[in-house]
């Protein structure tokens, strides 16, 4: 384990630590556009705006769909660190499942917004509504993708408890997204009707 | 890292439980508000729950509770600077606004008052070539481009009663066809007919000045207050369109071609081809849309300024017409009732660009 895994100076995974940095960085990203979509806020020109199209029992559905995909991918984690491969697979496969639902509740609020006449380039509040939470959309779709990955994966080569660190890496990038939609749920959801 | 096969279990179980209730609490608080706990704490209560998730998310499901404190420094300095830089954008766009009404209301009067004092205000250079570029800081009569002295060779008779046909006399040679009857009432005293007296700036060479009216000797008192030029605040115009419309439409008013539109003539011509009304409103509620001036397109989008003051308004308006170019015959200055008699139209910033087509502007 210890050469399979490279272990450094650091003595640790530099898989792992590598991950922590990428989400650092992240949190630079997406402080910088919550920052742009709070800067703007207020300060379109013309309808719609954010109270005209929030659909806070929606959202707050969605939301719950990525905790409980949060949940389920340190389940998966936890059966792949004592080598349970049926209950990994189920498990992955519904971070997966439960990420693409959350996928399909953007999808639905996108067009719905689009039909209420708010487009990116409509007015500020469209433009840094879509770029801040489009940015998120990509964060999970790319989290499904690489979970489905895993999943075909031990299907094509035995996977063991070797792997978990591996997984966790992907886990923790999932639940990163999942603290940020945490954030933009409060920020850009619901202080609106406060 | 490891931990006991059920009590890892147990723990996240837990977690996602408590997750979930504070995600149902923070539904509730905001689909059924609570009157009592006020904006404030709602607010500071929202985001207590929002950071407690948080936390319970990174510690507990991402592990660093009780992970090398490598990958929580690692996420923390990420976090640190992310604040800091939300922080930063924070303050910038929400603090100069801040500022506009009540400190740097302030300083501008100390700084008037020290230049009683000491007859003399240190400007940054910078800012003075701003000023000198449209000349506003001088006095107009001091000015090398001041407008020539009125041609007074239209006499207009204010009227006497409501029923009498509105006299006037034209002694110039001006075209009279082009003069339309109306009265030359004060504006500050009567909207309406302010409103009425724009069609007959597009005369040329007519000079409809409302102190001509002294000429005639019949109108008794509403004479006499006609006959007062409208005063308005030069210095305050100058200060308003140095700070908040320079950055686009530049110092002398020309604009940036293909960006911005110029304001130098441009403005005094839309006033006088019917445009006083629409000059408010594009203050007050914007414009936005395809719109054409001195053959020149553009596209853009002028923010609304409702947040200036009705006087600030007014007097930015008499500035970018009177002083970008000779002040147009018989222009009567806005006053704030002409801005705060626009405040209710609730218009879009499309909606005035349909006023300027109706003006046939475009």
């Amino acid at each position: 384990m210890m050469t399979r895994l490279g272990w450094r100076s650091t003595r640790l995974p530099d898989v792992k630590l590598l991950m922590w940095v990428f989400l650092a960085s992240d949190c630079m990203m997406f402080g910088a556009l919550i920052g742009t979509y709070l800067a703007y806020h207020n300060r379109s020109l013309v309808p719609p705006f954010p109270v005209d199209v929030f659909d806070i029992p929606l959202t707050t559905v969605s939301s719950f769909v990525l905790l409980v995909s949060s949940f389920l991918m340190v389940l998966a984690l936890h059966a792949l660190r004592i080598d349970d491969i049926p209950k990994f697979r189920l498990w992955t496969f519904g971070v997966a499942l439960f990420g693409s639902i959350f996928l399909g509740f953007q999808v639905y609020e996108f067009v719905h917004f689009v039909n209420a006449g708010l487009s990116i380039h409509h007015n500020l509040f469209g433009t840094t509504f879509f770029v801040l939470t489009g940015t998120h959309g990509i964060h999970v779709a790319v989290g499904v993708l690489w979970l489905l990955g895993f999943l075909i994966q031990s299907y094509v080569r035995p996977t063991s408890s070797k792997d978990a660190v591996y997984l966790e890496i992907a886990g923790l990038y999932w639940h990163f997204v999942d603290i940020v939609w945490i954030v933009i749920f409060t920020v850009v959801y619901l202080v609106e009707f406060v | 890292m490891a931990k006991g096969n059920n009590g890892a279990v147990g723990t996240y179980i837990l977690i996602v439980l408590i997750l979930g209730v504070i995600t149902y609490v923070e539904f509730a608080i905001v689909e059924y508000p609570q009157a009592w706990l006020g904006q404030t704490w709602t607010m500071v209560l929202l985001a207590a729950l929002s950071v407690v998730k948080f936390l319970l998310v990174v510690l507990f499901f991402m592990h660093l509770k009780g992970d090398d404190r490598m990958y929580s420094g690692f996420f923390s300095s990420g976090m640190v600077i992310a604040l800091a830089t939300f922080i930063a954008m924070t303050a910038m766009f929400i603090l100069p606004r801040a500022m506009n009404y009540g400190e740097a209301r302030e300083r501008a009067a100390a700084l008037e008052g020290h230049a009683g004092e000491h007859g003399e205000v240190h400007v940054p250079e910078d800012v003075a070539a701003l000023i000198e570029t449209d000349g506003a800081s001088r006095p107009l009569a001091e000015r090398a481009d001041a407008p020539p002295p009125l041609d007074r060779s239209v006499t207009i008779e204010p009227p006497l009663a409501a029923g009498d046909e509105p006299a006037y006399e034209v002694t110039g040679a001006a075209d009279q066809a082009a003069a339309p009857a109306e009265p030359a009432d004060a504006p500050a005293e009567d909207e309406d007919a302010a409103a009425a007296q724009r069609p007959e700036t597009e005369a040329p060479g007519l000079q409809a000045e409302p102190e001509a009216a002294e000429a005639e000797e019949s109108a008794g008192q509403d004479a006499a207050a006609a006959a007062q030029p409208v005063e308005w605040d030069r210095d305050m115009g100058a200060q308003v369109y140095n700070a908040n419309c320079v950055g686009c439409h530049q110092g002398a008013g020309q604009g940036i071609p293909g960006a911005f539109p110029p304001l130098a003539g441009h403005a005094a011509e839309v006033h006088a081809e019917g445009g006083r009304e629409y000059l408010v409103q594009v203050l007050l509620f914007g414009l936005q849309g395809p719109i054409q001036v001195e053959g020149m397109n553009y596209n853009g989008l002028m923010p609304a300024w409702a947040h200036l003051s009705d006087d600030q308004i007014a007097n930015v308006l008499n500035h970018v017409i009177v002083e970008f170019g000779d002040e147009p015959a018989g222009f009567v200055p806005y006053t704030a009732a002409d801005v705060a008699g626009h405040r209710g139209d609730g218009l879009s910033s499309a909606a005035v660009l349909e006023v300027r087509d109706q003006l046939g502007l475009n």
